[in-house]
């Protein structure tokens, strides 16, 4: 099922575009890694999703964006609620100055929630679905900040996945992680698929090879290509994403 | 390149920083030299007359005996006085500026009214103080008074401070928060302030070592020459360490006599400056190991 | 077990699957060789169809898994390894589909005397035994296992040898026959090539398991 989806995308920032005419379309339950080199425009079509770069003075977007086949920045779309379906993950582990536990409760109490039973409960099996609970069940009430960095980011991904959104965004999840912590966050993304639909910036081109089923190359703002990421780390079509990805760019 | 040359290099490189290391050190050392020698100064002459009675008496004869207690008070008064006004005022409308308004013009003309304001100087927001809060108002020569003047004087700093403060916290934290469906209300408070929170004290309290040095906004709004009692009210004239010195050093009914008093009373008000900086320094390291970045 | 471990199983189940094939295809090949069976020689070419298809998924799974995970140390030398035994057994397979196309093409009874002069039953079983035995082998991670066909193999090359020079003989006695004795030369070579390749595979084994090349060493 098409989950989400861009239709003759652009998007200036002042009068500079930083994406020309995206078309790309992505499926329930798959993953899809954006990747291109700095300033491609990967990132900030991630942030379309979730209309991240509302926040960002004087841009414009035109073209469609669609989650489920709904337009999210039509009028009368409340932004507040449109984030709540899609989870984000940063680049630096970033938990809230909180408890473990109040970092994962803080979606649901933002949006009202006040039931304390709901709010353990749905702590609880968040944190068991990206494997920290064993490691951190003792010291919940403890600071966010005394996890190691691994432990953080999979805290922060516990903490989009507490509200249950159907999309998660990752930009660049790993880059600040070491091997041990990224291959589990891998593992995680590879779990949560089942569940969710991924999409992943990543500078890390093996990144996007392992965890990815399909691959999208950005470059200078345009899609260069997209297609199965075994496809693409094959048999690329286009000179550019085959000069990209073995390394020959320039 | 041949060896020798580059052993030459070497060298030449070695001097060049060795140098320059002797320049700032010495410099550093002929600033920690100049702070030394005016405090070691103040509390050679001053410590003299440092006693339990000097800080808890009432001036005596003239100001030539006894002790300071009321112009203590009065400072304190002043100082909680223009922070319970400043402190609100100055955080929210550096909250304002920093999350709300976009960049643009109008976020654009406060903050050079912001700067404009802190650079008026002192004297001149007595003049205002005594104009606005003293006569037009009503309030008399007051603590009252005295503390919107000198709270006055102090919001560009905490604004300033506070808006420093509200940069520091990294964007993602914002983005993270508002990635959960919060409004920009709920990130503020629950994510934005509480991370910022250690230097928005920080700044507070720098304020508060900036207002109790001062000396011409309570001149013509508070402050007392000589009353030897505390005050009951906020509506009650009150004495000032500041403008205490100021007094007996200038215009004292017998000023080499109260010279004494006057080297305490400097080192008085030197002591609640130095230990609000190291209340600063303590409160931001305890808030601060609270929301370590690693 | 992690996403790569099980893209690595899922494509360890598909070779071991093809191995089976292949063997199945040698040993119907040589059930059809010892009763001159036609039906059974047919089946071997059906088999084969499916052996070539495996073969390219496996050569394809293996470029994928070299692109999308760079494996390294023993995980690399695994995967280097299968590219190389996929071909093995692909040829093996060959063999087998060739053995079958003697046995349909010869409906001579003048062969079942020369095979059975020749020993060429007992070869092939020998090398229908040493795929099945380098399959223990991979399976078990047994390098020991993987050295003991090199033996074998030489036992297969010992019944060859001894084979055309019998064949060499009756060529001498019997001349106006000499195309048949070569079609039967030909045959014996391809089987004691299916040692040959059990004993590639076997390097290649003990190659992943041990890392070292022993292709060239002295045996």
């Amino acid at each position: 099922m098409l989950k989400l989806e861009s239709k003759q995308v652009n998007f200036y920032y002042g009068s500079s575009p930083a994406l020309k005419d995206i078309n790309l379309e992505m499926e329930s339950n798959t993953v899809t890694a954006l990747i291109g080199p700095s300033g491609c425009g990967k990132s900030t079509y991630l942030r379309l999703f979730n209309r991240m770069n509302d926040l960002i003075d004087n841009t414009k977007l035109t073209g469609e964006v669609l989650i489920d086949g709904i337009d999210i920045y039509k009028k009368g779309i409340n932004v507040d609620t449109l984030r709540k379906m899609t989870g984000m993950v940063f680049q630096k582990p970033n938990p809230f100055p909180k408890s473990i536990f109040e970092n994962v409760a803080y979606g649901l109490r933002v949006n009202g929630i006040t039931d304390k039973q709901f709010i353990e409960e749905r702590v609880e099996t968040t944190i068991k679905q990206v494997v920290l609970w064993d490691e951190v069940k003792d010291k919940l009430k403890k600071s966010a900040f005394e996890l190691s960095g691994g432990q953080q980011q999979r805290l922060c991904i516990a903490r989009a996945l507490a509200i249950q959104p159907s999309v998660i965004l990752m930009d660049e999840p790993t880059s600040a992680l070491d091997p041990i912590s990224t291959s589990k966050v891998e593992e995680l993304i590879h779990e949560l698929k089942s569940k969710y639909t991924i999409v992943i910036v990543t500078h890390n081109m093996q990144q996007a090879a392992r965890v990815s089923d399909h691959t999208a190359f950005f470059y200078l703002g345009e899609l260069v290509e997209v297609g199965t990421t075994k496809k693409i780390f094959t048999n690329p079509t286009q000179e550019k994403t085959q000069n990209y990805i073995t390394g020959r760019f320039g | 390149m041949k060896q020798v040359d580059e052993n030459k290099l070497a060298k030449s490189k070695k001097r060049k920083q060795s140098l320059a290391f002797f320049m700032f050190g010495f410099i550093g050392f002929v600033i920690v030299g100049i702070l030394l020698t005016v405090l070691s100064f103040i509390v050679f002459k001053g410590v003299s007359v440092i006693s339990w009675d000097f800080i808890t008496k009432m001036p005596e004869e003239g100001m030539t005996r006894g002790g300071i207690y009321p112009a203590i008070i009065g400072t304190l008064c002043l100082v909680g006085g223009s922070m319970i006004f400043a402190f609100p005022i100055g955080v929210m409308a550096a909250i304002y500026m920093n999350e709300y308004v976009r960049d643009g013009i109008i976020k654009k003309i406060i903050k050079q009214m912001t700067n404009n304001l802190s650079g008026i100087p002192s004297i001149v927001f007595g003049l205002f103080g005594m104009a606005l809060f003293v006569n037009k108002l009503g309030f008399g020569d007051s603590i009252l008074a005295g503390s919107l003047t000198l709270g006055l004087l102090a919001l560009p700093v905490v604004i300033r401070t506070t808006e420093e403060a509200l940069k520091g916290v990294d964007d993602t934290f914002r983005h993270a928060s508002l990635g959960l469906g919060a409004t920009k209300w709920q990130t503020t408070r629950r994510v934005v302030l509480p991370i910022a929170f250690p230097n928005i004290i920080t700044g507070l309290i720098l304020s508060v070592g900036r207002v109790s040095g001062e000396t011409a906004p309570i001149l013509f709004t508070v402050a007392a020459y000589f009353l030897p009692k505390l005050p009951t009210s906020i509506f009650d004239q009150a004495m000032a360490l500041p403008y205490h010195l100021y007094v007996i050093s200038t215009s004292g009914t017998n000023i080499e006599e109260s010279r004494p008093i006057a080297y305490g009373t400097a080192l008085v008000l030197i002591i609640i400056v130095l230990l609000t900086n190291i209340l600063a320094n303590f409160l931001r390291k305890y808030f601060g190991k609270k929301v370590k970045m690693n | 077990m992690n996403h790569f471990e099980s893209e690595l199983g899922v494509l360890k189940k598909d070779f071991i699957k093809m191995w089976e094939l292949v063997s199945l295809q040698l040993k119907n090949s040589l059930s059809a060789l010892a009763s001159m069976d036609h039906e059974k020689a047919q089946k071997v070419m059906l088999i084969e169809m499916e052996v070539n298809d495996l073969d390219l998924k496996i050569a394809k799974s293996c470029e994928n898994i070299i692109a999308l995970y760079n494996p390294v140390a023993v995980d690399l030398r695994f995967v280097l390894a299968l590219i190389k035994i996929n071909t093995y057994l692909e040829k093996l397979g060959d063999i087998a589909a060739k053995v079958s196309k003697f046995v349909i093409k010869s409906v001579d009874p003048f062969y079942n005397d020369l095979i059975n002069k020749t020993q060429t039953l007992a070869m092939f079983e020998e090398a229908c035994d040493l795929v099945d035995d380098a399959l223990i082998a991979f399976k078990n991670n047994d390098a020991k296992k993987a050295r003991d066909i090199f033996k074998r193999d030489e036992f297969i090359n010992e019944i060859n040898k001894t084979a055309f020079l019998a064949i060499i003989d009756s060529i001498k006695e019997n001349p106006a026959n000499i195309e048949k004795y070569l079609k039967m030369i030909n045959l014996t070579r391809r089987i004691e090539k299916a040692g040959d390749m059990s004993k590639l595979i076997a390097e290649e084994i003990i190659f992943y398991i041990e890392a070292k090349v022993i292709r060239h060493d002295s045996k």
